[in-house]
C-alpha cells in the first residue's frame, strides 16, 4: 500500500535527503525544506520504502503538496 | 380505584421511550459503528448519575378504545449528570428519530439545554448527531398554515450566545452535523468530531443543486477539512476517545464564571529540572526545534501522562494552544511552533490565540507562553488573508487580558506580533537563546543597510558582518541588566521558577471571579 507524504507548509526543497528504494523509520528525514529562513525536514508519517519523490533541490513546494510516496506493504 | 392506571402509564410510557427509533434504527445505528445517544451518556457519565429532564415529552399514539398503543419520544435526550463526581448538562440529538432533525418536543428540550445551564451554572455537553429543520417543517406544522414564534419570545440563540460567557461548554459530533445543530456543535469552547462525522452548513444534494459541486458529506465537511478550518478543535479515534476528551478537557476548568478553576494534588516534583532543556534550542538559528517538548518538559506528568492538553492542532498550527497543571493549578499555554513557517502569526494562527485568550479570561486560567515569534507572517497570501487585522485584534485580546500571565522568552520575539505573547503585566523569563527587536536580522539587515552593502568591496562579507554585529545587540543579557526582564535564567530552571510565580499570582487573585467582558477588538 502507497502513502502519500505531503508537506504541511510552503517553501524551497533545501535537500533531498533519502532515496528511492531507502527503508525508513517512522519520522526518518526524507526532504529539508527551506521555509521563512528555516530548515524544516518533512519526515516518514511511518515505517516503509520510499517509493517515489516528486520534488528536487530548489522546487518549490506548495501547502498540502504531495512531495514523496512510501510504500507500507 | 386510585391512580394506580396512570402510574402503569407513565411507567409504560418511560419505557417506550428507552426504544429510542426501535429495535431496527438502532441495529442501524450500530451497524455504521455509531453508539445511540442514550449509550453516549451512559458512557459519559458517572454511573447511575443521569438525571433526565423530560423525558417523557413525545407524540402518543392511542387506539380506538383511547388506549396507548405507542410513544415517539422527543429525538433530544436532556439530563444532569456527573462526571468525575461533578456537575454537569448533557444533551444530544437521537438519530434513530428521523436522523436526528428535530421533531417538536426535540426541539424544545434541545433549546433548554442552554437555559439550564444558564440557570443552575453548570458546564454544558452537547453530543451532536443529526440535521437541521426540513423545509416541509415539522410533521405537527404540516398539518397546519406554520404560525410561526409569537414575537415577544426570547430567541434561542441568545442562551446559545450567552453560555460561552458563563459555562464550559463541550460538544461532540459522532455522525453527519448539520444545519441547526452544526451552530451549536461550535457554539463551545471545546469541539471534538470523530473520523466518520462530518460537520455541514447543507449536505451534498444542497451543494449540488445550487453550486454544481458533487461532493460527499466526508469532503465537503470531514475531518479533513474542519480541523484546518477551525471549526473543530480536535480528532476523536472514536466515540470513547471523543468523550474521554471532552471530560479531560473540563478537568481543567471551573463549573462557571463566578468560579476558580479546581487545584489538584501534584505529585510532580514541583524543582524538576529538565537537563534536556538546557540545549534543546539549536545555537544555529536555521535549525528548528520541537516547542511542545519544551512544554511537557516544564508542565505537570500525572504519572506516565502529560497534564498537557492540547486543542486545534491543525488549525494555524504556527501557534499551539492547550490546556495544562502546573504544581495541580490550570494553565492555559501557548507556544510558537517554529516547524511551520518559523512560528509566524498567520491569519489563522491570530484568531487561534484572540479565541483562546478570551477563553483563559473567561474561566480565570493563568496563561503560560513559550515565546519563539519571528513576527506576522509575510507575503502575498498573509495579505490577502488580512492577517494585520486579525494579528492587531489577538494582541488587543491579549492586553486585555486579566489574569496572570507568564511569558517565556525561548528564542524569537520580533516585530508587532511579539506583544501577542506578553500580557498586560508579565512575569518574563528568558532564555539565554532569546533573541529581540524590531525584526530578525536575518531579513532586517539587507534593507536598512541596503546601500552600504551595496557600496562595500565585499558585499556578502559586509552583510554577514552586519548581521553578526546586530545578532549580538538582540542578546537577552543587556535586558537582563536593564530589567526589562525578570530574569535570564538556565532553561532547566523554568519550572521552578515559573511555579514559584504562579504560588504569589495566584495568591494575589483576591476580587471575587465574575464574567469576562472585553470591548471591541480590530
Amino acid at each position: 500500500m502507497k502513502v502519500k507524504v505531503t508537506s504541511e507548509i510552503a517553501g524551497q526543497v533545501w535537500k533531498v535527503v533519502a532515496n528511492v528504494g531507502d527503508a525508513l523509520a517512522a519520522d526518518d528525514v526524507i526532504i529539508i525544506l527551506e521555509s521563512m529562513k528555516m530548515e524544516i525536514p518533512i519526515l516518514a508519517p511511518r515505517a516503509g520504502t520510499l517509493a517515489a519523490l516528486h520534488v528536487g533541490a530548489e522546487d518549490m513546494v506548495s501547502e498540502d503538496q504531495t512531495v514523496a510516496e512510501l510504500d507500507v506493504s | 380505584m386510585g391512580w394506580d392506571k396512570d402510574i402503569d402509564e407513565i411507567k409504560t410510557r418511560r419505557a417506550l421511550a428507552k426504544q429510542q427509533g426501535g429495535a431496527e434504527a438502532v441495529a442501524r445505528q450500530h451497524e455504521k459503528g455509531r453508539l445511540t445517544i442514550r449509550e453516549r451518556i451512559d458512557i459519559l457519565l458517572d454511573t447511575d448519575s443521569f438525571n433526565e429532564v423530560g423525558e417523557g415529552a413525545g407524540v402518543p399514539e392511542y387506539d380506538d378504545a383511547g388506549q396507548l398503543t405507542d410513544f415517539q419520544p422527543a429525538n433530544f435526550v436532556l439530563g444532569f449528570g456527573e462526571i468525575g463526581g461533578r456537575r454537569v448538562i448533557v444533551g444530544g440529538e437521537d438519530f434513530t428519530l428521523k436522523g436526528g432533525s428535530p421533531n417538536p418536543a426535540g426541539l424544545r428540550k434541545s433549546v433548554y439545554a442552554e437555559q439550564l445551564a444558564l440557570k443552575f451554572k453548570v458546564p454544558l455537553i452537547r453530543l451532536h448527531e443529526g440535521g437541521g429543520g426540513s423545509v416541509g417543517g415539522t410533521a405537527q406544522e404540516k398539518k397546519r398554515r406554520p404560525l410561526g414564534e409569537p414575537v415577544f419570545t426570547t430567541s434561542r440563540f441568545v442562551p446559545l450566545a450567552e453560555t460561552l460567557g458563563h459555562v464550559p461548554v463541550a460538544t461532540a459530533a459522532l455522525g453527519p452535523v448539520a444545519g441547526l445543530p452544526a451552530a451549536r456543535l461550535v457554539a463551545s469552547h471545546f469541539s471534538v468530531m470523530t473520523e466518520n462525522a462530518a460537520v455541514l452548513i447543507a449536505g451534498p444534494q444542497v451543494v449540488k443543486r445550487a453550486l454544481g459541486h458533487d461532493l460527499t458529506k466526508e469532503e465537503l465537511g470531514g475531518p479533513q477539512v474542519h480541523l484546518k478550518s477551525g471549526a473543530i478543535d480536535n480528532l476523536a479515534s472514536d466515540e470513547e476517545d471523543a468523550l474521554r476528551q471532552i471530560a479531560r478537557f473540563l478537568s481543567y476548568l471551573p463549573d462557571n464564571a463566578w468560579a476558580r478553576p479546581p487545584r489538584l494534588s501534584c505529585s510532580d516534583p514541583v524543582d524538576r529540572c529538565e537537563d534536556a532543556l538546557a540545549n534543546i534550542v539549536p545555537k544555529d538559528r536555521r535549525q528548528p526545534f520541537q516547542m511542545r517538548k519544551v512544554i511537557t518538559d516544564v508542565v505537570d506528568r500525572e504519572g506516565d501522562a502529560t497534564s498537557f492538553f492540547e486543542m486545534s492542532r491543525k488549525y494555524g498550527p504556527s501557534l499551539i494552544t492547550g490546556l495544562a497543571r502546573l504544581n495541580g493549578h490550570s494553565v492555559g499555554v501557548i507556544g510558537n511552533d517554529c516547524m511551520y513557517y518559523a512560528g509566524a502569526m498567520t491569519a489563522a494562527a491570530a484568531q487561534k490565540l484572540r479565541r483562546f485568550v478570551d477563553f483563559c479570561n473567561s474561566f480565570h486560567l493563568p496563561v503560560l507562553s513559550f515565546v519563539d515569534e519571528p513576527g506576522f507572517m509575510i507575503g502575498p497570501d498573509s495579505e490577502a488573508a488580512g492577517t494585520i487585522r486579525h494579528g492587531t485584534a489577538a494582541i488587543s485580546a491579549v492586553l486585555q487580558s486579566r489574569v496572570p500571565w507568564a511569558s517565556v522568552q525561548v528564542q524569537k520575539a520580533f516585530g508587532v506580533a511579539a506583544q501577542a505573547h506578553f500580557g498586560p503585566d508579565s512575569y518574563v523569563l528568558s532564555w539565554p537563546s532569546a533573541a529581540s527587536g524590531a525584526l530578525p536580522v536575518e531579513g532586517g539587515v539587507a534593507v536598512a543597510f541596503a546601500r552600504e552593502i551595496a557600496a562595500a568591496p565585499d558585499p556578502a562579507a559586509r552583510q554577514k558582518e552586519l548581521e553578526e554585529m546586530l545578532a549580538a545587540s538582540q542578546s537577552p543579557f543587556p535586558r537582563a541588566e536593564g530589567l526589562s526582564v525578570h530574569e535570564i535564567i538556565d532553561p532547566r530552571e523554568t519550572r521552578p521558577k515559573l511555579a514559584a510565580w504562579l504560588e504569589l499570582a495566584q495568591a494575589a487573585q483576591t476580587d471575587p471571579p465574575a464574567p469576562f467582558m472585553a470591548t471591541m477588538r480590530p
